[in-house]
């Protein structure tokens, strides 16, 4: 009986399929599972692709960075989980040529360095860069071209580096893992940690920090990553990709968000078109149902006759869609070479499965509860047609999909919490936004008396059924919004990664200006239009008590945040608040400083890691001496902002006396970059950073993130346009039979094509009207909520919304509708 | 409950039938104390002005419905002692329609809609007797045609093909000519007759039409909700 009615339910499939009955369900679904795969794909691949990037810039997918050597348990979990593992020595040394000196960031690497990325070196300074897998043979460093510049010696020439002598071979362009802190700042050298013995240049109490590089596959890693951070000290230091990059990080992650929310309305869109589908398609199998029934089927055989019609469907959407899919990314990824890495991984299975499994889940959650409904159609119905199966009890339905949109939006987002919101935060505006065309069809009536006969005919068919009439403006109405609000926050976004890195980022750092060359490099950059920000003091020093307490009791094991304040800081005074810095609490102080000199003005992101609050007091050690302030305001800080950045600002009397040299950043373009050789000659002392090249790194991903946001939102447009089709079909079926009694009564042609195009106008006009409603709602949460975006208020979107609504489901209607004036009413009514 | 016995010739049998319906205007009597007893291989028509209650009776009579009062009994069976899925394993079984509407599916050609009542009876090779049916019929050249390429009198011939697919011991029939023209209702007529000879099929028919009234061995006429003849 099972495999005989498997059977049969596929015969009545193919005959349904030839009948063109099951178009519109399977386009629907194609397209859901289409515009999610490829959105999977592409994020996915992309993603792998980006934070390979990320990785390259760090060496590594983990970086622990420890004042000494770890633990070799640590060491022993690593190689447990399958990381690999590398050592990096970084510390800063005298580097020596002839008479000349200069104190460099030396980096001693191992065979195993970098575990990410490749090294990148020229063979003559500012020559054409070169990738390679080597790192210096044990006679040999590499440095930057700058070192020769300041020891005025050539490629080839030798430098002493402790008791060791090296032969320098290869100018150093980039490398990978450019860590921590202030030895970044000196001119880099680089060796194997093969001479380190040799060299005799780690004594004890020497200022190293050693890096272990680890990289593997992503779970091994969370589950090293979770093993140890309980374990770490203050002192130590845990970067991941995220960390490593702030402001990659940051466009990384909401970028992530967005794509997850995007492909959750393309589902969602693609959902409600798909229950649409299934509503007509069951609708249309009434009859069909009856009939079977009346030749002797019962309830169970008709699911057995039903159900594996959807499960083929299904499977034969998903399948088709997710080759589409296949096809979609390879021709993006074609198209868009240009812009991309060379290398790009290999598209993954996972998010071909997640495309199967959306196809499944979303026509299990829209289509079963319809079809199901086809069990219990009478069979009397044959004798009188009017008798349908009861609907739906409203629990069924919802609770169906909205479990089946909870899951899958938790899947795609990740958060149960963010799932929860939205789908309360849904709820709300459903039942808001049903009021609210409710109530926009009340007043539309106010048009009644001012329109033709024709145009109060289309009208009269909104009113007449108010309730359907509801649910296609609430249908149109929130694919417009979804649309809209997709396409809102991609702008938004966008704007906000390009005002990130605009074109005059200050893309060289400059320290150890000495106190008396202020004014003159002051003038020099001036003199040269070089576009750069303040010249700020840099004093070291240590924070030692807060409130009275010694620091290490505030610190959470693990916090590497808080735990950077341990080492020495650095701080600086001004009276001017630096562009990029807000104050959140307490005052900045007047031009001249304050009446009490002894205040600080602090990053409220540490003050609040390290609990501290305005008015509490601060210790800070400078050597034996020690100084008291009070906490007198609390700073936002930009730290993306690539300038000068500082947790503690002093005024300038508090900090007096203390020795000091002095930094500040600028930005030079390409044209200007031959200034930087005799800036260094003039200034010796000073040690300049470019970070251009980081900064293209940035740029970069921030263009795929781009890429990536612009692609979805197609596919999110799809979706909409897939559902504007289903809604319009399921209404048409009805506008068929009625203009065509309505041409047996007299209508004429003209009178029925002006009401289809008043009716479908004015349906799209409040749909456009409360898309701009629910999308001026819902972006004003999210944006705060979710991106982190500041809203403003988008007028045009008010006047955009109802006219693009009116013309598009107006003329879609006009088109969808001509069949009833194009055939004659005859063979409409028989059923065409 | 049963009054008088059956006999063993009985095939639909109606004992104290009565079937009301609330409405919005109250409680609606559409039949009433309905006595029938139809024998194997006869054929009787139901008549009776519109509304007096005739396709009630059918669909009672068939186990489409339910009646509030009296008993049923269809091929040796009594219908409330079924559930829905039983009275509809009965009437694949032992029952065929033919509608006012003809009711084929528009989805499914003419061969695949007189196929169909094969295939759920679970016979394997449907098409062959199904084509040999639509030959019967007069339609052995348009097997692939659809419903809507087929004119009514056509379509309601590939209803009778489809009704007398399984062989039924009744065929249940509701104003089968009430479509058509007079002279194309003649042809289904003839139709149904001669197939009903060709199966010893019973025929239960309802009409308004006198001179098809008069065809059957019996005529049962209604009014409102009564038999009256
Ligand atoms: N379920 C029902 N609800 C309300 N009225 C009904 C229902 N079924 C039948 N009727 C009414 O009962 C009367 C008899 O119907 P019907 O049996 O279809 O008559 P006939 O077939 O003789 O024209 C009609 O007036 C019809 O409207
Ligand atoms: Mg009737």
């Amino acid at each position: 009986m099972m495999l005989r009615d498997l059977r049969l339910a596929w015969r009545l499939l193919l005959r349904d399929w030839r009948a063109g009955e099951l178009r519109i369900l399977l386009l629907a679904l194609i397209i859901a599972v289409t515009a999610t795969t490829t959105i999977g794909m592409f994020t996915d691949r992309l993603q792998r692709a980006m934070v390979e990037q990320s990785a390259e810039l760090l060496g590594g997918d983990l970086l622990l960075q420890s004042p000494r050597e770890i633990e070799a348990a640590w060491q022993a979990r690593a190689a447990e989980l399958g990381l690999a593992e590398a050592l990096v020595l970084e510390f800063p040394s005298a580097v020596l040529h002839d008479d000349e000196m200069q104190l460099s960031g030396v980096k001693a690497v191992d065979e195993r360095y970098p575990l990410r990325g490749q090294l990148r070196v020229s063979r003559s300074p500012y020559g054409e860069e070169e990738r390679v897998d080597q790192i210096p043979a044990p006679g040999e460093a590499w440095v930057e071209a700058r070192l020769l510049t300041l020891l005025g010696m050539a490629l080839g020439e030798t430098i002493e580096l402790g008791e060791s002598h090296l032969e320098v071979t290869r100018v150093l362009t980039f490398e990978p893992s450019a860590g921590g802190g202030f030895f970044a700042m000196a001119p880099r050298v680089m060796v194997n940690q093969a001479i380190l013995d040799e060299a005799q240049l780690i004594q004890p109490g020497s200022r190293i920090a050693y890096q272990y590089l680890f990289a593997g596959e992503d779970a091994a890693l969370q589950s090293f990553q979770q093993w140890l951070r309980p374990q770490l000290e203050p002192s130590h230091r845990l970067l991941d990709i995220r960390e490593g990059q702030p402001t990659v990080g940051a466009a990384l992650e909401r970028a992530e968000q967005y794509l997850g929310l995007a492909s959750l309305v393309a589902v969602l869109l693609a959902g409600v078109a798909i229950a649409m589908g299934a509503r007509r398609y069951a609708e249309r199998h009434f009859d069909m149902v009856a009939v079977l029934r009346c030749l002797g089927s019962g309830q169970q055989r008709i699911l057995a006759l039903f159900l594996p019609q959807l499960l083929w469907l299904g499977l034969l959407g998903s399948l088709v869609g997710i080759a589409l899919a296949w096809g979609a990314q390879s021709a993006l990824f074609y198209l868009l070479r240009e812009m991309l890495p060379a290398t790009l991984p290999a598209p993954g299975w996972a998010p071909l499965l997640m495309g199967l499994a959306t196809g499944l889940i979303v026509l299990a959650g829209f289509a079963l509860p319809p079809v199901l409904r086809l069990r219990s159609v009478p069979a009397l119905r044959v004798l009188r047609r009017e008798l349908a199966p009861m609907p739906l009890r409203g629990w069924l339905v919802y609770g169906v999909a909205v479990i089946t949109l909870a899951l899958l939006m938790w899947r795609y987002t990740g958060s149960a919490i963010l799932t929860a919101a939205v789908m309360g935060g849904a709820a709300v505006a459903l039942l808001l936004l049903g009021s609210g065309a409710a109530l926009l069809l009340r007043l539309s009536r106010l048009l009644h008396r001012r329109v033709g006969v024709a145009w109060s005919y289309g009208f009269n068919n909104l009113w007449r059924r108010p309730l359907l009439s509801i649910s296609q403006i609430l249908a149109f109405g929130l694919t417009l919004m979804a649309m809209t609000l997709i396409a809102l926050v991609r702008g938004d976004l966008l704007d906000t990664w390009q005002a990130q890195l605009p074109p005059d980022t200050h893309n060289h750092f400059v320290v150890n200006i000495l106190p008396h060359q202020q004014q003159d490099f002051a003038a020099y950059l001036s003199e040269r239009d070089i576009d750069s920000s303040p010249i700020y003091p840099l004093v070291r020093g240590r924070l030692a008590k807060v409130a009275g307490e010694p620091l290490g009791d505030r610190i959470q094991p693990g916090d590497e945040g808080a735990g950077a304040v341990y080492r020495e800081m650095n701080l600086t005074w001004t009276d001017t608040l630096p562009s990029t810095n807000r104050i959140t609490a307490g005052q900045w102080w007047p031009e001249g400083g304050p009446e009490d000199p002894m205040v600080v003005s602090m990053e409220q992101g540490l003050a609040e890691r390290l609990g501290v609050s305005l008015g509490d007091v601060l210790t800070f050690s400078f050597g034996p001496q020690q100084l008291e302030v009070r906490v007198s305001s609390l700073r936002s800080v930009q730290w993306d902002s690539f300038q000068p950045n500082f947790f503690m600002i002093f005024p300038e009397q508090a900090l007096a006396g203390q020795p000091a040299t002095y930094m500040t950043s600028f930005h030079l373009g390409q044209p200007q970059r031959g200034e930087l050789g005799p800036m260094v000659r003039q200034f010796p002392s000073i040690t300049v950073v470019d970070l251009e090249r980081m900064m293209d790194q940035v740029r970069s991903i921030l263009d795929q993130v781009t890429l990536a946001v612009e692609f979805v939102l197609l596919f999110v447009l799809l979706a909409g346009f897939a559902v504007l089709y289903a809604a319009l079909q399921s209404s048409l079926d009805e506008r068929l039979h009625e203009g065509a009694l309505l041409r047996t009564l007299g209508a004429s042609r003209r009178q029925l094509r002006s009401g289809h195009l008043a009716e479908y106008g004015l349906l799209g006009a409040l749909a456009g009207l409360l898309a701009a409603l629910g999308s001026e709602l819902v972006a004003l949460t999210l944006y705060a909520q979710v991106f982190d975006l500041s809203y403003r208020f988008n007028w045009q979107v008010w006047l955009l919304l109802p006219a693009m609504g009116a013309l598009l489901i107006g003329l879609a209607g006009f088109y969808g509708t001509r069949r009833v004036v194009a055939y004659s009413p005859l063979r409409v009514l028989r059923g065409l | 409950m049963s009054t008088h016995p059956l006999s063993e010739n009985t095939i639909v049998a109606a004992q104290g039938l009565g079937k009301q319906v609330t409405t919005a205007a109250g409680e609606l009597t559409i039949l009433q104390a309905v006595e029938l007893d139809i024998a194997r291989g006869e054929s009787v028509a139901i008549v009776g002005a519109s509304g007096s209650g005739k396709s009630t009776l059918l669909g009672l009579l068939a186990g489409l419905d339910l009646p509030t009062q009296g008993r049923i009994r269809l091929a040796g069976e009594w219908l409330d002692e079924l559930d829905e899925d039983g009275r509809a394993r009965l009437r694949g079984e032992q029952v065929g329609f033919v509608f006012q509407s003809f009711q084929l599916l528009p989805s499914l050609t003419a061969l695949e809609n007189v196929m169909l009542p094969l295939e759920l009876a679970g016979v394997d090779k449907a098409a062959a007797p199904a084509a040999t049916l639509l030959e019967r019929v007069g339609l052995g050249a348009r097997l692939d045609h659809y419903p809507k390429q087929l004119s009514g009198g056509e379509q309601q011939r590939v209803a009778i093909a489809r009704a007398f697919a399984i062989e039924p011991a009744v065929l249940f029939a509701d104003e089968p000519t009430g479509n058509l023209d007079a002279a194309t209702g003649g042809r289904i007529i003839e139709l149904l007759f001669s197939l009903n000879a060709e199966q010893g099929t019973t025929l239960v028919l309802v009409t308004h039409d006198d001179h098809l009234a008069e065809r059957c061995d019996r005529a049962i006429r209604l009014d409102a909700g009564r038999i009256v003849a």
